[in-house]
């Protein structure tokens, strides 16, 4: 594992409007390592994700992508750069088929290398047996399992570096999170480094392998996940009596984790 | 059986207008209201070329569809691009705004009298069943079909026609896959204003003359035709635009006599009327909004 | 009463100058230019009608006429036919009700495809619609005299004929306050506040208990009164209409006024139409030019300020407001609020009694079954939960018992009545209130105004007394204000009480909808997962909301929700759904347990249930 940043985040500044959201942001991202944003709402999470998307511009501060900056880049440009995102719950093409949905992933890859599509098609039905099997069906018909599973699916067609994943539990039923939770630490384990945003704080912590906390638009603490503190993480988020077990257990589990994370391999399922 | 010929021979052009309705609702979720006046002022653009300035009838046509590819880019460029929040009705709103400058600039440029752009091919034609059937006529039915067709599978075959397809279901996540959203929006607005000159121009030598706000009526027509197929079907365009080319037809044989004046304008309101309250999805549509 | 005097003699002191300066100008300034500049006024306060007209069915209600001159044709034909001497030679004072009818009949028929459509459809209506009349049924000679047209004559009282233009200026200004003063009743009851619900969100807009499809229809009734009292007008400043008069062109003119001016704004409008009418008239160098700049106008308004040159005014305000103020309020409270004046009171049943029954409801789309005879019991003074996969059927299930989905089989019965074939709006008058998936707020309104708009079932008079603040209107609003403004404190949200909710943050917006969904007090609060979106800190807050509602005001809440230690700690009951079909219930806890719940829904790696117990540690994260 490089241990170079992929993404670099420095002193960004950005907001909607008249409305300054983030004031001075910094983080990094080292390739194959799973980065989680928590933070309360409206903290600047889900506007600190549409910037690195490229879809809400940066004001001041430098973005930096696997050694290039792409501060200026388009949205598009970016993709092409090898960003993918996963978006929100299950938005996926839902008028088009499970392989056109597909195929419109791998837009810039088959524009970069088609003779890649192929395969990589291959791939991502091996590992989504059940995309191949309704690669005809209109995805707005699956279910939101289904649906999730494909979004991923779609992300990974660009053959991607990194993987912007925004609040991907938003929305799902337990057991379909679950699903999705195996699914990105699969993905994960084939190096695949992620910037993951959610809001499911137990779920978020299971699956990163640093923590950023967000607090009104700057990073107040950042650290591998393993040695973050359960009362730190109750006070910044507001974690209160209802979802305290879960993280302080969540915790509890990452702990022995502490010295292989990031790992490269994950445990058997 | 004449009647069934002439409905044909209008409604090719018809189609040809809703194909060009329907593309720009597939990519943006937009009905264009300046449809028609594009088409009026590319044939302004057609007229000046060739009756003026005295060039031969492919410039002239070649300046229409260079002029409404144009207008429908700048639109795009100007207007819609900076709509992107916008809601579609205002977009539509906006398209009300480009047919009303094309009209006032016509007025105000060449005045209200008529003028005429000759046919591509002359002569009376070939007589089927009793009409006579001019050469640009049947031009017209070819040129619709092919558009309708090659549209049809270009958007579902290529990338980046799954791409326009894909961006009005969700055109933020059409830029998250990489699909130039910049592109597709221009392709189906230059692609539209350019069908509009076309449709325009293979009209013209049917009426013979043209002047300011000439396409209203064929406007109203082609967008009766796009809905009566569906809106978003570009195979129903073409079945829109014979169907209303038949009911024109029919209609004004039966009610020739009558000192009722208009009588196909209150046909086409009563098929809008009847096509939206039993069946809004259209003939060939899938889902009604 | 006491405000009301000042006001009233305002409004009188307006009127009386409307009519009496236009007079007294005109005959001091006699000669030269005055007799044509009064008609270029006169023409411009028609369109100023005809400019409220269209701003009430497109700026309030959001429906589109791409037609409406059409209808001012409708309305000056009537007159014409009515008033000409070679006709019927009725007076002035008949003609302009009966043409505000017949704008209101027609605009009915137009209005008709609109109950089933919206937006862009409505606007090919319309515009086939203008063609229809302009090119047709106005060239018809033996109604319309044909391209000669037909007279229209001035008012005349006694022997007095408005033939000078200043004269019949007043008559046009008196009109227009007229109708300016009806718009200005619909602004402020629940007209316009229905209206806007609608053009924000219809299904919004039910669940306040709205009912959309009369309400839209009731828009384009008064809409096209007002059409028809500015045709009228205009026909007899001209003395004389043929079709041309109304042709595509003058509609879409209007379009560009109310946009330009801004949707929606009284005086925007007015002030464009004022300003189309009058200018190129007097400079007559611009000849052309107006329509050219008025369209290159129009495309900037909608791309750059689509809500016109008032609105930009408005935003540049509210945002200078709204900087600075991002922080989240201290934990608020919900609002108790007593039964509104406008429903009946009703006893308080002991806690337990059933509430809500809903009997093996079956809702299919298409051939897809949502709903598969699901069964449910909700009794007083509980939160019942309900929860299931994705696609389970569980928002359709609400939407059933909400009304805003027709059931195919089963029933729903609500405190004992049968309301299974009963509207949304009526479900919502006997105590049902809900929340969305998505916010449902009409986004662009402040915070008291949603407030207002979520009290619609519960005003108790009818749109007649509203269109002219009379009966019960005026003392009724007073109570449904004051309730807002109560709402609003209890909220803690009296800095944002005027602040559009689309500045609010996600968790605010949340609050704001639980207080509207309460504003009422309805017995049975439905909320369809109210913590999506939420941070922890916020979804623990709404957790002891959700309680106080149950504990403290003692209603009764069904919601869905995927936050499963949110729904364990609050719920007494718990549905499970899955395929539309209930597979599981009773008490929350034993019904979590459950071998076909956990298989279906629940999974073994929740976060918060599986990791709490060390054995269910996932073999993925630990060791």
């Amino acid at each position: 594992m490089s241990a170079h940043p992929l993404l670099k985040v420095e002193d960004v500044v950005a907001g909607f409007g008249p409305t300054t959201v983030l004031h001075g942001l910094s983080y990094e991202v080292r390739a194959g390592e799973i980065a989680g944003i928590f933070g309360l709402n409206g903290a600047g999470k889900s506007v600190s994700m549409k910037v690195l998307a490229g879809i809400v511009p940066v004001r001041s501060g430098r973005l930096l992508f696997d050694r290039l900056d792409v501060t200026a880049m388009s949205a598009e440009e970016r993709v092409a750069k090898g960003m993918a995102h996963v978006p929100q719950g299950r938005q996926v093409f839902k008028e088009l088929t499970v392989e056109q949905n597909l195929r419109l992933g791998a837009y810039t890859l088959r524009r970069r290398a088609s003779a890649r599509y192929r395969a990589t098609l291959d791939g991502v039905y091996d590992r989504f047996p059940i995309l191949a099997e309704r690669r005809a069906q209109v995805a707005g018909t699956m279910s939101g399992g289904q649906q999730a599973s494909l979004a991923v699916a779609r992300a990974l067609m660009a053959e991607p570096l990194l993987m912007l994943v925004d609040e991907p539990s938003a929305g799902l039923a337990p057991l379909v999170v679950e699903e999705l939770y195996g699914t990105l630490r699969e993905v994960a384990a084939t190096g695949v480094t992620m910037v993951l945003v959610e809001q499911n704080v137990s779920f978020g912590l299971q699956l990163a392998h640093t923590a950023h906390i967000l607090q009104t638009g700057r990073i107040v603490h950042s650290g591998p996940v393993s040695e973050l503190d359960a009362d730190a993480v109750a006070s910044y988020l507001g974690v209160g009596r209802l979802l305290s077990s879960g993280v302080t257990s969540t915790l509890q589990a990452r702990k022995p984790a502490r010295k292989r994370a990031p790992r490269k391999k994950a445990a058997a399922p | 059986m004449s009647n069934l010929v002439l409905g044909c021979v209008y409604g090719g052009i018809y189609g040809l207008i809703a194909v060009g309705i329907v593309l720009v609702y597939r990519g943006t979720r937009v009905i264009n209201f300046a449809q028609g006046e594009i088409g009026t002022f590319s044939l302004y653009l057609a007229w000046y070329v060739t009756v003026e300035r005295g060039m031969p009838w492919w410039c002239g046509a070649l300046a229409a569809l260079a002029g409404a590819t144009a207008i429908g880019l700048l639109f795009e460029r100007l207007v819609v691009r900076r709509m992107h929040d916008a809601t579609r009705l205002s977009v539509a709103v906006a398209t009300v705004g480009l047919a009303l400058f094309l009209l006032a600039v016509e007025i105000k440029a060449w005045g209200l009298s008529p003028r005429s752009f000759p046919a591509p091919v002359g002569g009376v034609g070939t007589k089927v069943f009793g009409v006579y059937v001019t050469p640009t006529q049947v031009i017209s039915l070819v040129v619709v079909l092919a558009a309708g067709l090659g549209l049809a599978a270009l958007l579902k075959r290529t990338d980046f026609g799954l791409g326009v397809l894909a961006a009005s279901d969700d055109p933020t996540a059409v830029r998250m896959v990489g699909v130039r959203l910049s592109h597709v929006s221009a392709f189906t607005w230059g692609v539209g204003a350019a069908l509009a000159a076309v449709a325009a121009v293979l009209f013209e030598p049917t009426v013979t003359v043209f002047a300011p706000d000439y396409a209203g009526r064929l406007f109203i027509a082609g967008l009766v035709a796009a809905l009566v197929g569906g809106l978003s079907s570009l195979p129903g365009a073409f079945v829109g635009g014979i169907a209303v080319g038949m009911i024109e037809v029919f209609v004004r044989d039966k009610t020739l006599t009558w000192t009722f004046p208009g009588t196909t304008t209150v046909a086409m309101f009563v098929v809008i009327l009847l096509v939206l309250l039993l069946r809004p999805r259209g003939l060939l549509g899938k889902a009604a909004s | 009463m006491k405000p009301r005097v000042p006001g009233f003699a305002k409004v009188l002191a307006v009127l009386v100058a409307l009519a009496v300066v236009p007079p007294v100008l005109g005959r001091v300034l006699d000669g030269g230019q005055t007799n044509a500049r009064m008609l270029t006024l006169a023409i411009g306060v028609c369109y100023a009608c005809a400019a409220l007209s269209l701003n009430l069915l497109m700026g309030y209600a959001g429906q589109i006429s791409l037609g409406h001159f059409a209808l001012l044709g409708c309305g000056a034909f009537t007159a014409g036919v009515l008033m000409s001497p070679y006709r019927m030679g009725l007076p002035f004072l008949v003609a302009v009700p009966a043409a505000a009818l017949v704008g209101a009949l027609v605009a009915f028929v137009i209005g008709l495809p609109a109950l089933r459509l919206r937006g862009l459809y409505l606007a090919i209506v319309t515009i086939a619609f203008s063609y229809a009349m302009v090119e047709s049924i106005f060239r018809w000679r033996p109604l319309t005299g044909g391209s000669a047209g037909v007279e229209v004559p001035r008012p005349i009282v006694d022997t007095f004929v408005f033939n000078r233009n200043a004269d019949y200026l007043a008559v046009c200004l008196l009109l227009f306050a007229g109708l300016w003063l009806v718009d200005r009743n619909v602004t402020r009851t629940r007209l316009g506040r229905a209206f806007q619900a609608i053009r924000a969100d219809e299904s919004v807009a039910q669940a306040y208990g709205v009912d959309v499809a009369r309400y839209k229809l009731m828009a384009f009734v008064v809409s096209g009164a007002f059409a028809g009292v500015a045709g009228a007008m205009y026909g007899s400043l001209f003395g004389f209409v043929n079709a041309t008069s109304f042709d595509l062109q003058y509609s879409l003119l209007l379009v560009i006024v109310v946009v330009v001016g801004g949707l929606g704004s009284r005086a925007g409008v007015t002030a464009a139409a004022l300003f189309y009418a009058v200018l190129p008239r007097w400079l007559s160098a611009l000849e052309g030019w107006d329509l050219i700049v008025g369209s290159l106008l129009l495309m900037y308004a909608v791309s750059s300020h689509p809500g016109g040159m008032a609105e930009a005014f408005r935003e540049a305000r509210e945002r200078k407001r709204a900087q600075g103020e991002t922080d989240e309020p201290a934990t608020p409270t919900l609002p108790d609020m007593p039964r509104p004046s406008g429903l009946a009171e009703r006893r308080r049943e002991p806690v337990g009694t059933p509430l809500l029954r809903v009997r093996d409801v079956t809702v299919r789309f298409g051939g897809l079954v949502a709903v598969d005879g699901a069964s449910l019991d909700v009794e007083r003074g509980k939160i019942v939960g309900l929860i299931g996969p994705n696609g389970a059927g569980k928002t359709t299930l609400f939407n059933a018992i909400s009304g805003l989905v027709r059931t195919d089989s089963g029933t729903v019965e609500i405190l004992g009545r049968d309301v299974t074939r009963a509207a949304p709006h009526q479900r919502a008058a006997t105590g049902v209130g809900r929340t969305f998936q998505l916010i449902g707020l009409a986004k662009d309104l402040s915070v008291s105004e949603n407030l207002l708009l979520a009290q619609h079932s519960v005003a108790g008079y009818t749109a007649g007394e509203a269109l002219l603040w009379t009966g019960r209107t005026p003392r009724a609003e007073r109570d449904l204000r004051e309730r807002a403004r109560e709402a609003v404190a209890a909220l803690g949200f009296e800095r944002y009480a005027d602040t559009p909710v689309k500045y609010l943050s996600h968790g605010q917006q949340r609050i704001v909808e639980l207080g509207c969904v309460l504003v009422t007090a309805p017995e049975l609060v439905m909320l369809d997962e109210p913590s999506a979106g939420m941070s922890p800190g916020a979804a623990e807050n709404l957790a002891v909301r959700l309680a106080d509602i149950r504990d403290q005001l003692g209603r009764t809440v069904l919601v869905i929700e995927h936050n499963i230690p949110l729904v364990l700690d609050l719920c007494d009951d718990l549905y499970v759904l899955d395929a539309g079909k209930v597979i599981a219930q009773g008490a929350a806890r034993e019904v979590a347990a459950l071998p076909e719940v956990v298989g279906a829904y629940l999974g073994q790696l929740h976060p918060a249930t599986a990791l709490s117990a060390p054995a269910g540690t996932p073999s993925g994260v630990g060791a």
